[in-house]
């Protein structure tokens, strides 16, 4: 890749245009005055996006950006947003609940969301015209809780309560794809595509699809050319870094894939993403783009507002200038904007994925542990030991592998079904633990977020090994029914030795299909409540009972043979 | 009555005791009158207890100290 190569001449206008939007320069787009082709290049995104008579009205733009400022938390950005409303936005329409589900949940948007709105009556456009403003409105809340500017006016009203309750999505999509589309043969020799071929080797799907919207395509194209491809403050390498960490952190299994290959065409190897994709702290990078990583990552989408704040103390320590600290907030604003643009018009991988994320992956990224409730849980015993640990008591973490060495073992050595590989895995899951212990927030059991690591860890390990029986797919299963139905003898512990009762029970366990056998584990031989094992697989909870409940019947199945009653006698 | 696929589709709450007091008199009632799902809940429960209480996937205890020891010694090594 080369230096950037600037193709959009006009002169620094973007001032007296970001006036005429708002009545007056936001404070937002002072604090970058370090960047101004940033400014530049964000107002003319938002002139395009916003401003531009497209499908939708303005006060239907202007409702989703309030609405995705609402859900992101942002009171400045519902300030800003809120000010150039000229009546009350129109929240009574599909697009509105759409855009919210996209700004809160948009790895959970699927094909079926966009035919939803189709079959509404919406045209393909009204619904990318919806998707690029909530990408828009994301970006502008990241810039917002990365550069905290003073609020321009003050907040009207507080936040609408209805919109705080975006409900949690509940299946994941089960099959990427194209939902959109606007490509154009045309645009093939468009300048767009030129900058998009030099800095990438090929025109991502992301961009082709979007071809036959030229003035969109080229405003994207300068956001890129303006904030990712300059090497004035941060260098190419650090800016695609923080757009795979932040990429991973929202689960987007496209640009995770297209910036590990933008990362490998500047010589960073394929297997260096992937420990940044997994963990940062594990990777080769610097001690200080690993404090880079860290803060831009708390500046992810995902999963909806963070506790943990941006810090840009952490990187003047580091000894990163405040030019290349707003740069790093504008990239983060850029990741998230490119990240939902995606998640909307859901393009398909340029090239073949090296992780596919699913919701388990969420856990890890997260700084909170699962949305469960705190009063699902009895006081957690651990919680003295980690507070320890946390404050760096690094030999109190010995008590807390001794109190459950024995459980994550039995969980890995169930889902794995060898011991040695499980002895190894219990070593990986601790140690995953003992460095991701400063996000463990004391939302679930201690046990209980180990249990987590365990699962996730043996699923990676076996991905490894071999193609994955995913816990999500559906199975061919729904013809099951229970064949052995004559009485078992009264007490069947009896009639086995119990290293033979093991080893039936043992080989019984291993061949149920995955999912029945993770939820069994979980429930029947770690003995998690129903509500933890539910968390722990990112289930519902009557989601979890049915597989339970099958997969004990299923045991029941494969056991009945050696237990059934010899004499003839009725129940 | 329920049905025997409703039953078994349902039971799940059953041998948890977890069940509402209409759904267990529900259960019930059917229990009452069918032989089949009786010998099923009574072979679900034994299952359960059985693979409950095997073991099969313990770690034995001599085997503790050992990981225990490996864990801490890695993590010695990391922040170092």
């Amino acid at each position: 890749m080369s230096q950037s190569a600037t193709i959009f001449n006009d002169p620094p206008r973007s001032y007296p245009q970001l006036i005429a939007t708002y009545g007056f320069l936001p404070n937002l787009f002072r604090a970058q005055s370090t960047i101004p082709r940033a400014i530049e290049a964000e107002e003319r995104l938002i002139d395009t996006v916003v401003v531009c008579q497209g499908r939708l009205s303005r006060g239907h733009k202007d409702a989703i950006l309030n609405g995705v400022a609402t859900v992101r938390g942002s009171d400045y950005c519902r300030a800003l947003f809120g000010h150039s409303l000229a009546a009350v936005p129109d929240r009574n329409f599909a697009l509105f609940d759409f855009s919210l589900k996209l700004a809160k949940h948009g790895p959970w948007v699927s094909g079926r969301d966009v035919l939803t709105l189709k079959n509404s009556g919406f045209d393909e456009r009204a619904i990318l015209e919806a998707i690029v403003t909530t990408g828009v409105g994301l970006m502008l809340c990241t810039l917002a809780d990365g550069l905290r500017p003073r609020l321009d006016t003050e907040l009207r009203s507080p936040a609408p309560a209805e919109l705080l309750n975006v409900p949690d999505p509940l299946d994941w999509p089960k099959a990427s794809g194209v939902h959109l589309a606007f490509s154009s043969d045309s645009a093939v020799d468009s300048p767009a595509f030129a900058v998009l071929r030099e800095q990438f080797g090929y025109v991502p799907n992301l961009y082709r699809l979007q071809s036959a919207v030229p003035e969109l395509l080229d405003a994207e194209v300068q956001l890129l050319d303006s904030v990712l491809f300059p090497e004035y403050g941060l260098n190419r390498v650090q800016k695609e870094c923080v757009l795979l960490a932040i990429s991973a952190a929202n689960l987007n299994t496209y640009c995770a894939t297209l910036h590990s290959q933008a990362l490998h065409i500047l010589g960073v190897p394929l297997e260096e993403s992937d420990r940044i994709v997994e963990d940062h702290d594990q990777s080769g990078i610097s001690g200080t783009d690993r404090t880079l990583l860290d803060e831009t990552r708390k500046l992810a989408s995902l999963p909806g507002r963070s506790s943990q704040r941006f810090e840009p103390e952490r990187l003047r320590k580091q000894g990163f200038t405040e030019r290349q600290i707003v740069e790093a907030v504008v990239v983060s604003g850029l990741a998230n904007f490119l990240n939902t643009l995606q998640a909307g018009v859901g393009a398909t991988a340029d090239f073949p994925p090296r992780k596919i994320f699913g919701p388990k992956d969420l856990y890890l990224f997260s700084d909170r542990s699962r949305p469960i409730s705190d009063a699902t849980f009895p006081e957690d015993p651990d919680a003295a030991l980690v507070a320890r640990v946390r404050d760096g008591d690094i030999d109190v973490f010995e008590e807390l592998v001794r109190r459950h060495s024995r459980r994550v073992f039995g969980t890995l050595a169930g889902l794995l079904g060898n011991i040695d590989d499980a002895h190894d895995a219990t070593q990986e899951v601790f140690l995953k633990a003992f460095e991701n212990i400063g996000r463990f927030q004391g939302r679930s059991k201690f046990s209980t977020w180990l249990t987590s690591i365990a699962i996730n860890a043996g699923t990676d390990f076996r991905r490894q090994r071999r193609p994955l029986e995913s816990l999500d797919e559906t199975q061919d299963d729904e013809g099951f029914r229970p064949r052995q139905v004559q009485k078992w003898a009264d007490d069947p512990e009896r009639l086995l030795a119990a290293s033979q009762m093991n080893g039936l029970v043992r080989e019984a366990v291993l061949r149920l299909p995955e999912k029945y056998r993770v939820a069994v584990l979980l429930r029947d031989i770690n003995q998690l409540s129903t509500e933890e094992a539910a968390a722990v697989l990112e289930l519902s909870v009557p989601a979890l009972k049915a597989r339970v409940l099958r997969g004990r019947l299923m045991l029941r199945e494969s056991l009945a043979p050696h237990f059934v009653r010899q004499d003839k006698t009725d129940a | 009555m329920l049905s025997c696929a409703d039953f078994l589709a349902e039971f799940g709450d059953y041998i948890d005791d977890t069940a509402s007091s209409d759904l267990r008199a529900h259960l019930e009632e059917h229990l009452r009158e069918c032989k089949t799902c009786r010998v099923i809940v009574d072979s679900t429960r034994k299952t359960i207890d059985i693979v409950t209480e095997s073991g099969c996937f313990t770690l034995p205890a001599e085997a503790v100290d050992p990981i225990v020891s490996a864990v801490m010694s890695r993590i010695r090594q990391r922040t170092t």
